[in-house]
């Protein structure tokens, strides 16, 4: 699994891509999340285009990046989550809780609205 | 195909290559090739499960995965060293209110519904055995 950030703005991208399959490499995730809190960036998208298998582990940290930015009152949204990814997001029903987008501009612009 | 046995330690740097083999035993069983995603998610789930449920993450302790192509269907059982079984009713449905949003508590739900059929039972030995079946098409 690999991490990338951008920075448009006042918005962080976080780009994850690779296998996120459990263990110690998940905490990167949480740290890349809290990184965004400590540095004051509250607009938080997560871009999942990269990633190639995902189950129970990386939905967990995802919530909790969520939890994380929301207590520090800022927004996380999702883009580019692929087809299996989505089928994750709507048998946890955690597709009632994130916004996703498949166009990285729209999802920008999204959180200027 | 002869039933395939993985046994793995439960340490989660074993976690990627026993994916990429469930895949492949799927692969040779008959998977559906779109399907072997979703066959090796609803599989490591219950092999998550058992390193962490039924062998607290015990690196001596090991979980193995048996795989079994029968006539329109594979048969993955999962069995750790423990001997647990998940509250009545894990799984059925999706959290609600603030559990919805709990770090962890999704494996079993996103096993039962990928997989067609998921039962929980002791083995004779009075290990825990998930039996996932995944039907071919």
């Amino acid at each position: 699994m690999k991490i990338a950030e951008d920075l448009f703005d006042d918005i962080a991208v976080i780009r994850l891509s690779g296998k996120v399959i459990g263990g110690p490499e998940l905490v990167e995730v949480k740290e890349a999340f809290q990184s965004q809190v400590n540095h004051d960036r509250r607009n938080v998208l997560l871009d999942l285009g990269g990633v190639t298998w995902m189950d129970s582990s990386g939905l967990g940290v995802i919530v909790s990046g969520h939890t994380t930015i929301s207590r520090a009152g800022g927004t996380m949204k999702i883009l580019n989550a692929t087809k299996k990814i989505h089928e994750l997001f709507i048998i946890t029903k955690l597709i009632t809780v994130f916004e996703t987008y498949t166009d990285e501009k729209e999802a920008l612009e999204s959180f200027q609205a | 195909m002869a039933t395939t046995q993985l046994r793995i330690p439960s340490d989660h740097r074993f976690l990627e290559p026993a994916q990429v083999l469930i895949e492949r035993i799927g692969r040779i069983a008959g998977v559906e090739e779109d399907e072997l995603t979703s066959l090796s998610i609803a599989v490591m789930e219950l092999v998550k499960n058992g390193m962490e449920h039924g062998n607290g993450l015990d690196p001596e302790k090991r979980v193995s995965i048996a795989m079994e192509a029968l006539p329109g269907r594979v048969v993955v059982e999962v069995e750790d060293e423990g001997s647990w079984v998940p509250a009545e009713g894990i799984g059925l449905e999706p959290a609600e209110g603030e559990a919805l949003m709990a770090d962890r508590g999704r494996g079993i739900l996103i096993a039962r519904n990928l997989a067609r059929w998921l039962d929980f039972s002791l083995s004779p030995e009075g290990r825990t055995r998930v039996t996932l079946i995944w039907p071919l098409s």
